[in-house]
């Protein structure tokens, strides 16, 4: 391999790590942008989402990387999983919004983050203890096609993850730049007590943003085992630390700056272990963080949060 | 309906329900307490192997093996959830409990070493004599260390295995020759046992001119090792050896499957698993060399029979950690057995000091004795590959095929 194939192949690594980590940056964001709050649930949310995905691909027959899909079955079997995965995370995210934060919304202090905290701890343990600890193999159905760049190998997984992703946040985008909730959505940002004077119904605003955050990170679970071709109780963390450092380097509550943060911080990951050697990938990540917080504090295209005046 | 398996475990049930029942109160109950991983990314081996020790304990006291004495089991878990695998706060705990607990007389695990590393200085204090049947981390039983691992002076952490000491650097033999590899790169998990392993592999390799191409180390909670195989692959080591448990194993068995399938990938112990058959599934694994600390003896004749009994008990094939488990179990029966015999008290002290002096000619390991370290004086590193075999099940351990002894450093 030349410099320029081992250049190009953690640049291939380094966005597909980066279009997980965006996915993921969006929930922390679109809540964060609308409640100032940080959803730590959402790591969970999640892992969980890579469950209900391996659930639903084994629904179809398939078990580990033995069956090999093509052309409609293929399109068939991840347009319907990719569905049924978004709408249960999008359910479960709706289900902690109304439920356990919205009793919460008017107190004052850390209350509602620390619920969001429990319950990560919660769905974390309901995984460890129904589905057991060990790693589960992720069914795969899709072909091993591949093509080599000079030494550098680009496989249909990656491409895949690279459109499937582009096309969530284009559609994302679309939503909240161009539909009618999509505007309530940047109103209640900007101002939710001007928001709810002019007419907005700021509760399913709200809901609406856990519901689309949380099928975000379902669809990033079920990209994780496609890409890794395993799951576990414990993939929240390490992820979900990543994607809401992208979201605060991006700038929070900026959608945009989620999406530029997680490229960011997939390419320092892969280039950093690349370089410097994947024991230290979490030292720079987290150096590169607080560098760019230090001087830029609002991230790096500025931080979008409701104005309380 | 009554079958032959049902009649046995009936039979086992009651035995043990009579033991442990006051009708024979004249009994002196000995506990033993058994420290494994069962939570967490090894929980199925831990059970396979704690099973092992179960099995001798129960047909012990089946067969009122040793008089006035019934053997009680007490299972203690070192693997928390947040970990994920072994816990060396948790395992602690337990070590305190053990200790705490005044009819626990002698000790069966950990499985990890780095739980090993946690309980010794409390064990030692407590003089309260464990047999590991797994962790393999030489520095538990180096004098060298011996201020830190037992500060109260005497020998209480005992092995059924050799150490990392022999298993690493014979592997690093065995890749050179007959394997003629002549670079490798080495990668470990941040744990004790991994880094250990690695370290003693890597000594080795350079000594007998293996070029060392680079060390890198996994975070086992990552899920991403693309840019470090990526980087092994730009330098084109013909092996790779990883030193490491199967957390951060399932997914470098993937991984390096599909970045780096043609280079020759091998690792200890901690790879001798079936949840890495599990966890990553053929065609990932294929191939893959696993090293184990003591002689390979499930295939042995001599063992149909314990193999018979233990299938019929569980439901599941034992593997061989299930039988260095089932030889710490009998050593800590000869032991006590000893002490009854010669008409002496059973305490903590007369027992470790009992396990200490143990020779015994016939276990299903062969003959196992004791250094003045607690390590076991005869050492065989044995070699294992995968290789898939279609008519047995995919998950199970003869999915490993024994290759050879490795050749001693």
């Amino acid at each position: 391999m030349t410099t320029f194939d081992l250049f190009l192949q953690q640049a291939i690594n380094g966005l597909s790590l980066g279009a997980m980590y965006a996915l993921l940056a969006l929930g922390f964001t679109l809540v964060y942008g609308i409640l100032e709050l940080i959803n730590f649930s959402h790591f969970n949310v999640f892992m969980v989402g890579s469950f209900i995905a391996l659930w639903t691909l084994q629904q179809f027959g398939l078990f580990g990387q033995e069956t090999i899909l093509v052309g409609l079955p293929l399109a068939g079997v991840l347009l319907v999983t990719f569905t049924v995965t978004m709408l249960a995370t999008g359910v479960i995210g709706v289900g902690i919004e109304r439920f356990l934060l919205r009793p919460l919304r008017d107190v004052k202090g850390p209350a509602a983050m620390i619920t969001t905290i429990g319950v990560s701890y919660i769905l974390f343990n309901i995984i460890l203890l129904t589905v057991g600890a060990d790693s589960k193999n992720f069914p795969n159905p899709l072909p091993p096609l591949q093509i080599a760049i000079g030494g550098a190998v680009l496989r249909l997984r990656e491409v895949l993850i690279w459109i499937i992703a582009t096309l969530l946040m284009l559609a994302l985008t679309f939503f909240v730049q161009r539909t009618k909730l999509g505007r309530a959505m940047r109103a209640t940002a900007q101002d939710p007590e001007a928001a709810r004077m002019m007419g907005v119904e700021v509760d399913r605003v709200i809901m609406t943003a856990f519901f689309l955050g949380s099928a975000l990170a379902g669809a990033s679970g079920l990209i994780f085992g496609l890409y890794y071709n395993f799951t576990s109780f414990l993939i929240g963390f390490n992820a979900g630390l990543r994607g809401f450092t992208a979201a605060v380097l991006g700038g929070i509550g900026n959608v945009p700056g989620a999406m530029l943060g997680g490229l960011i911080i997939g390419l320092v990951e892969a280039f950093g272990g690349q370089l410097i050697g994947s024991a230290w990938a979490d030292v720079i990540i987290f150096a590169i963080l607080v560098l760019v917080l230090v001087f830029r504090p609002a991230g790096l295209l500025g931080r979008l949060a409701p104005n309380r005046s | 309906m009554l079958t032959r398996r049902s009649a046995f475990t009936a039979a086992a049930g009651l035995a043990t329900a009579f033991a442990a029942g006051p009708a024979l109160g004249a009994d002196k109950v000995v506990k033993v307490g058994v420290d494994m991983s069962f939570t967490g990314a090894d929980s199925t081996d831990a059970i396979r192997m704690a099973n092992g020790g179960i099995l001798a304990f129960e047909e012990a006291n089946a067969a009122h093996e040793v008089p006035g004495i019934i053997f009680q089991v007490e299972k203690y878990d070192d693997g928390s959830a947040t970990a994920g695998q072994y816990d060396p706060a948790q395992a602690a705990t337990n070590a305190r409990k053990m200790v705490s607990d005044r009819a626990i007389l002698a000790a069966l695990g950990p499985q990890m070493s780095g739980a090993g590393k946690a309980m010794s200085p409390i064990l030692s204090a407590g003089n309260l004599a464990t047999i590991t049947p797994a962790s393999t981390n030489p520095d538990i039983t180096d004098p060298k260390f011996a201020a830190q691992y037992r500060p109260a002076g005497k020998a209480i952490y005992f092995r059924t295995v050799a150490t990392d000491a022999y298993q690493g650097p014979n592997m690093a033999n065995y890749l050179a020759q007959p394997l003629k590899v002549r670079s490798v790169y080495v990668l470990d998990d941040s744990g004790a046992y991994g880094v250990g392993l690695a370290d003693a592999f890597q000594k080795q390799a350079e000594k007998i001119g293996l070029r060392v191409l680079g060390r890198d180390r996994l975070d086992p909670k990552a899920a991403d090792y693309a840019a470090v195989l990526t980087k092994i692959k730009s330098l084109g080591p013909e092996a790779l050896y990883y030193g490491g448990v199967s957390q951060a194993g399932v997914k470098l068995a993937k991984q390096s499957y599909e970045i780096i399938p043609n280079v020759i990938k091998a690792g200890g112990d901690g790879m001798q698993s079936t949840d890495l058959l599990v966890g990553a599934g053929f065609p990932a694994v294929e191939g893959w060399y696993a090293t184990i600390s003591a002689p390979h003896v499930t295939d042995d004749p001599k063992l149909a029979a314990f193999i018979r009994r233990y299938n019929d008990r569980f439901s599941v094939q034992p593997d061989d950690f299930a039988v260095t488990c089932q030889v710490g179990a009998r050593v800590i029966i000869e032991a006590v057995k000893e002490l009854v015999a010669d008409k002496r008290e059973v305490t903590r002290a007369a027992v470790r000091d009992a396990i200490q002096a143990v020779q015994m000619q016939d276990s299903l390991l062969g003959p196992i004795a004791f250094d003045e370290n607690g390590d076991l004086r005869n050492k065989i590193i044995s070699v294992f590959q995968i290789r898939k075999d279609e008519s047995k099940p995919l998950d199970s351990p003869e999915q490993y095929r024994y290759v050879g002894v490795a050749p001693s450093a």
